[in-house]
């Protein structure tokens, strides 16, 4: 028998009583699956904390599920919408297209335009050969002619490639030129490679057109017995401004269209204009065609746009100041932002449903490792009942989303000073390869992930999941800690997450009289970032669970929140940098990277900001001398002694994996008061990237002062107050000693502090002190 | 060494210790660390002698053709091109340059425009003498060709090809000298004789192994002789069977004659070439390529029929040996007994061994060689049977396929003398030599090999018991500037077999696992060793990591 293995996903993340979810199930090895609705109270299996928890919940699709095996298609590229098969060209015509290839050395062979069946060999395509050359082929059904360029490309330079063929004759001239400039290729003009090249060939027969087949770009049509029609041949690189003429074009024509000339009108049968429809606030995946038929053609997986085009002059770096730049598109033939399986099972939420974080748990076979899935979704209330309200950080759930920092990445040895440890579910993830990537890995061809979707199984949003190269819980498993600690305390708890905070803004926020935060919510969007101070401002109380918060400024698509995008540059701990002139969301139009680099540094918000990460051990606070004033004194009552935090499920104490810290510098509210920090961190805790101006020896945790855990409080304005821990291990603390520790009491008192709609304690302390002592 | 380098052992104190964060590693025995610039002063050159290495361009490399239209011409009706060219760059000068890939066309065009000139070219005395050898060379090749067809690409060793020539020819004469049927008609004749002949001895080649088969057809050869010189019809008298009707007018003068049997056979041999290279060079032959002998249950396994491919050869190959006997009794007006003798079948076996088995080129050079010693050079007597058998022996005993397999053969004998050098002059895991720089071309490859040498040959010093046992102690954490050094370096190693643990539930028990460094290949297994605990497979993996070190 196969192995059996279960995954799925669900249509959405967060859902309300009443409202419908489906889910999407892939399956192997196994025809029913147990389905069980659960609420997750805990997720994390650490032997100091109370274990995995789950509760069982009556629901409408709970039972036996029929599951069955769904395909993935992998990559992305554009799908020209040509119902009257206007591309079917039985005369003559041409193709072109400027392109930047990025895996010619691979040996695969890559279709960059065409209306090609690779199954049936039949129609045309322009594309790259297995060797690296530029060939443009045509099949009529049983054989295949094409004509080849006579020098392979080479990777990461802009060309205009194209071909003119005239079926009446049978000859097929390739059209092959370098077009760099001093900034938009790999190398310049100083290396002595030649790029033309023009190779004719007269073909033996005519192209035949089958009524099925579409034209695609960057992608052929291919056939498998099980899975029907899909898209093989995948292009990586970039395309800019492809086109097709309905006559032979000229050596001459094809030189003007080299100076940036469009295609002659006369014979033009579409020309996708790559480079328009940007507006300031970015550009969708669909490219608009501009010539007589107005083929559209449809963004598949997310195809990034934004990108350097051709024509990049090195001066505009941003598409709003010159969109004609930036007809760049980029495709990659790993990308996936939507599995699109077929709907397994669906289910209205019962109205009856508390507000809380739920599985779809399935179990096939042994009903452990692979054989078990959970599909999360958090239930948020129908109205605003509670008075504390768990923001849960989903938009940094997307951004780890399968995450294979271990398997691929050499950093993640030094950078967490230990081995990873992997298990069966990592490595058949890994080794499938079919559910995506994270904004933390790499596609094939080295550019970073920068589109991220929950529309596809996230195995690392699943309760007991270990990050393997830490081997701590991280993100959605290490947030249920503090589930768990609001479960324990009994807290009237509603939870909504970033996607409801980035569609619905303040009003959301505004019926809470706290929020509390994830342990690392790490990637927010300028609305979310907006309610969270526009809620602080009016009076809000938030309590920042984390560490290395507030950081990257990511963007949502209008029609597509299941999808975020993020580009990584400049400074800050990343994991890969965007190339020269893409630093702006193609779904925004706003710059991305840190936020820091915007004149928003997470301090302005929390009063802390990212300073170290290290993964190998953690330290406790220890109260710093203000924490004895009376303003803020009420936050560590209870505690015995000076230290907070010395137990804890990551590394064994509160302060770790990744610290904030309190920066006048950068915008902490200069009445903040440091209620204890952390210290005696080993070198393995480094210094960000963002603070390093000139590097030197010694910034570890050992040897340089800034690195620690800042627990900051301060008051804002209409009652309102901020709380930080200041530390991701925070969260992970809660739990320790059956939730009886000093890091859960001072969370305790802030809390219900909090809680309370009066004045906060201690304000009264506030006159200028006379003192004795 | 000296002392400035040889360890010392001191009582380490964690620099942590007095914020008590240090995880139960306040102090440890260590030792003291040696200056990291060591090795850099210790070794300043290569141990080996260093040779100037690179290759003289003693010919014209054509460059590409760049913004010139190139137009390429076809071999009509095929898609495949005159010359199979490549553009590449080169990879000391970034210049782009043609390449041609397949130079054997030109020296096929240039060996038969050689053959078709060549009475132009020969001695007035001995024209006629060559005319003749030539004219007999042409058939012969024509036949050897067609026989490579079943050893090389089908791989049936059969020894009846001449028996299959000589009973269409017998036959061919026959009909001719009885029912006079003319020239025209002996070899669509000859033909049809050699497939019914193919038919019945394909059988058999379904059934028998290599050996038993050559046997076989060996006895039918025999078999046949005996029939041929025996039987009254067939000329038992006269030593054969003369008087068919041929192409040549014997009222032409004998040196016109002479010219049209040569062109004849010339002409038969481009027939036969041409067969080869649509048998060989198309799907029959590349089907066959993926079923070479031994491996026909792998190729069949992946859905190729073998069995098909190399019977549809046979029948071919025996039709055009039919035609071929039928083309040899219009050209000879008749046919010897001799075309049976044991003495022919191995002299074609030495035509087509020496060339080597399976080539077109092989096939025509041995006839070549074989029929220049026989019937060219008579004045060197029975010697040049000698001088035969003595270019096969050799041939047999110092070559792996023939003549044509010398370059091949070379070039491996090259590749292997060149592993034997280097592995006497490279250090394992060491710096490159200027010989191995030759062939990476990203040189930050090469200074990092230098990098790392030097850095395993200093961490080297620092493996010693006490770091051995303050890992032991506590894996994880901050630990002495030795250990700590040795540690930094494991961790920074590429991705490929870079160790890390597997652990079977969510809290183990674990294994050690290496990562490919491929993305979707699965990390390795390195041993079954199982640790119950999280720190003890730590040490584990410390443990493989520093026997790695000391081993490389």
């Amino acid at each position: 028998m196969a192995q059996q293995k279960i995954f799925g996903y669900a249509n959405r993340i967060s859902v309300k009583p009443g409202e419908e979810i489906t889910f999407h199930v892939n399956c192997d090895g196994a025809s029913e699956a147990k389905a069980q609705l659960v609420q997750l109270i805990h997720g994390d299996t650490h032997k100091d904390g109370p274990g995995h928890i789950e509760r069982e919940v009556d629901g409408p699709a709970n039972g036996t599920w029929q599951v069955k095996k769904q395909f993935t298609q992998l990559g992305s590229f554009l799908e020209v919408d040509d119902p009257q098969q206007k591309l079917a060209v039985t005369g003559a015509l041409s193709l072109m297209a400027f392109i930047w290839p990025t895996r010619t050395k691979k040996g695969i062979r890559q279709t960059i335009l065409g209306r090609w069946d690779t199954f049936r060999n039949a129609g045309y395509a322009l594309g790259i050969n297995p060797a690296g050359h530029l060939e443009f082929w045509v099949g009529d059904g049983k054989e295949v002619d094409y004509v080849t360029a006579e020098l392979p490309l080479l990777d990461k330079v802009w060309y205009l490639v194209g071909v003119s063929y005239d079926p009446a004759t049978g000859r097929a001239e390739i059209y092959q030129e370098g077009v760099l400039n001093r900034y938009n290729s790999l190398i310049g003009k100083v290396v002595p490679y030649e790029f033309a090249s023009h190779t004719s060939q007269k073909f033996r027969f005519k192209p035949s057109h089958l009524p099925a087949t579409p034209f695609l770009i960057a992608g052929a049509r291919d056939q498998h017995e099980l899975r029907g029609p899909f898209v093989s041949d995948h292009f990586a690189g970039k395309i800019d401004r492809p086109a097709i003429c309905m006559r032979a074009l000229s050596r001459k024509d094809f030189d003007e269209l080299k100076q940036g000339a469009l295609p002659p009108k006369d014979s033009v049968l579409a020309y996708w204009d790559t480079a328009a429809g940007y507006t300031a606030d970015g550009i969708g995946p669909d490219v608009i065609d501009t010539g007589p038929h107005g083929l559209t053609a449809r963004g598949v997986n997310h195809p990034v746009r934004a990108m350097t085009g051709w024509n990049w002059n090195g001066r505009d770096d941003c598409f709003r100041l010159d969109p004609s730049q930036y007809g760049g598109i980029e495709f990659h033939p790993d990308s996936v932002t939507d599995c699109r399986w077929e709907v397994t099972s669906r289910m209205t939420v019962p109205e009856n449903l508390p507000s809380g974080i739920y599985a779809m748990r399935l179990r096939v076979g042994p009903g452990t490792g692979i054989a078990e899935e959970y599909i999360v979704f958090v239930v948020r209330p129908r109205t605003p009942k509670g008075k504390l309200c768990f923001l849960v950080p989903s938009a940094s759930y997307l951004a780890y989303a399968n995450e294979m920092l271990s398997f691929e990445a050499h950093i993640i040895q030094p950078m967490t000073g230990q081995p990873p440890v992997v298990t069966d579910l990592d490595i058949e993830t890994y080794e499938h390869g079919e559910y995506g990537l994270s904004t933390y890995d790499h596609f094939e061809d080295g550019a970073g992930v920068c589109f991220t979707s929950y529309l596809r199984p996230i195995i690392n949003m699943r309760p007991k999941h270990r990050m393997s190269g830490m081997n701590v819980t991280w993100q959605f498993p290490a947030d249920l800690s503090i589930v768990a600690w609001i479960d324990h305390m009994g807290y009237d708890c509603d939870f909504i997450t970033d996607e409801d905070l980035h569609r619905e803004g303040l009003d959301i926020l505004t019926p809470y009289n706290c929020v509390i935060t994830g342990t690392h919510p790490e990637y927010v969007s300028e609305r979310m970032l907006d309610a969270q101070e526009d809620y602080v401002a009016g009076g809000g109380r938030l309590i920042y669970m984390g560490g290395n918060g507030y950081y990257w400024a990511v963007g949502f698509a209008g029609d597509n929140p299941e999808c975020m995008e993020v580009r990584k540059l400049d400074s800050g701990m990343r994991a890969w940098a965007a190339r020269p002139g893409e630093h702006y969301l193609q779904t925004t139009g706003e710059k991305s990277g840190l936020w820091r680099n915007r004149g928003r540094a997470p301090q302005k918000l929390t009063g802390v900001g990212f300073i170290a990460e290290g993964f190998e051990t953690a330290a406790p606070y220890r109260k710093m001398p203000d924490a004895w004033h009376r303003t803020v004194s009420w936050i560590t009552k209870g505690v015995e002694g000076e230290i907070i935090g010395d137990q804890g499920l990551a590394y064994g104490a509160a302060a770790g994996v990744e610290l904030d810290r309190y920066d006048l510098s950068l915008g902490t509210p200069p009445h903040t008061k440091i209620i204890a920090s952390s210290g005696g961190h080993s070198d393995n805790y480094v210094l960000v990237t963002e603070e390093l101006l000139y590097a030197y020896a010694g910034l570890v945790g050992s040897l340089d002062y800034r690195i620690r855990a800042d627990m900051t409080y301060f008051t804002a304005p209409n009652n309102g107050a901020v709380f930080c821990t200041g530390s991701i291990g925070y969260g992970q603390a809660l739990p320790a000693n059956g939730f009886d520790n000093s890091a859960a009491k001072v969370l305790a008192n802030v809390v219900n502090a909090f809680l309370k709609s009066e004045r906060l304690p201690g304000q009264q302390w506030s006159l200028e002190e006379k003192q004795w002592r | 060494m000296s002392d400035a380098t040889t360890p010392k052992t001191y009582r380490w104190k964690n620099p942590l210790s007095a914020w008590e964060t240090t995880t139960g590693n306040d102090e440890a025995d260590s030792i003291t660390v040696a200056d990291p610039a060591m090795p850099w002063q210790a070794s300043k050159g290569f141990k080996v002698e260093t040779h100037p290495v690179g290759r003289l361009k003693y010919f014209v490399v054509w460059p590409a053709h760049g913004a010139r239209t190139w137009d390429r011409a076809r071999w009509w009706p095929t898609r495949r091109n005159f010359l199979n060219i490549k553009g590449l760059y080169n990879r000391k000068t970034a210049v782009a340059e043609k390449k041609i890939l397949d130079r054997k066309p030109i020296y096929w065009l240039l060996c038969l425009i050689a053959l078709a000139l060549g009475p132009i070219l020969f001695p007035e005395n001995q024209t006629n003498a060559l005319l003749t050898a030539g004219a007999t060379f042409g058939i012969f090749a024509a036949i050897n060709v067609c026989w490579t067809l079943i050893i090389g690409t089908a791989s049936i060793f059969s020894l009846a090809t001449y028996a299959v020539v000589g009973t269409a020819a017998f036959v061919t004469s026959f009909l001719s000298i009885q029912y006079g049927v003319p020239w025209y008609f002996l070899m669509p004749a000859g033909a049809l004789i050699g497939l019914a002949f193919g038919v019945l001895i394909a059988i058999p080649a379904l059934r028998l192994d290599g050996f038993y088969y050559a046997l076989l057809t060996l006895g039918l050869n025999e078999l046949f002789r005996v029939f041929f010189t025996t039987s009254k019809q067939f000329g038992s008298a006269s030593g054969g069977l003369y008087g068919a009707d041929s192409f040549i007018n014997p009222d032409w003068e004998p040196l016109t004659q002479s010219y049209v049997a040569y062109y004849a056979a010339f002409g038969l041999l481009v027939a036969s070439l041409f067969l080869f290279r649509f048998i060989n060079g198309k799907r029959l032959g590349r089907v066959l390529r993926m079923a070479p002998e031994k491996r026909e249950a792998f190729a069949a396994a992946c859905g190729v029929d073998y069995k098909r491919a190399r019977i549809t050869i046979f029948l071919a190959t025996s039709t055009a040996l039919g035609f071929i006997g039928g083309f040899y009794a219009a050209q000879y007006r008749g046919v010897a007994y001799s075309i049976f003798d044991f003495q022919t079948v191995l002299l074609g076996l030495a035509m087509v061994t020496i060339g080597g088995i399976g080539r077109a080129e092989g096939a025509v050079l041995g006839t070549l060689v074989v029929i220049f010693l026989r019937d060219v050079l008579i004045e060197f007597g029975p010697i040049r049977y000698l001088i035969i058998g003595a270019a096969m022996l050799a041939v047999v005993l110092f070559l792996n396929n023939g003549y044509f397999g010398i370059r091949k053969q070379f070039n491996a004998w090259r590749a292997k003398k060149r592993g034997e050098w280097r592995s006497t002059r490279a250090e394992k895991g060491g710096e490159l030599l200027p010989e191995e720089a030759t062939e990476i071309d990203d040189k930050d490859h090469l200074y990092f090999r230098r990098y790392d040498k030097m850095q395993r040959d200093y961490l080297k010093t620092l493996i010693k018991p006490e770091i051995i046992e303050e890992h032991r102690r506590q894996p994880l954490g901050q630990h002495s500037e030795a250990l700590e050094r040795v540690l930094l370096y494991f961790r920074r190693a590429k991705m490929e077999d870079k160790y890390a643990l597997r652990s079977a539930g969510p809290h183990g028990p674990y294994k050690i696992i290496a990562f490919s460094g491929t993305r979707g290949v699965s990390p390795r297994l390195v041993d079954d060793r199982e640790f119950v605990t999280l720190d003890e497979a730590y040490h584990g993996v410390f443990m493989r990591r520093v026997h790695d070190l000391l081993e490389s």
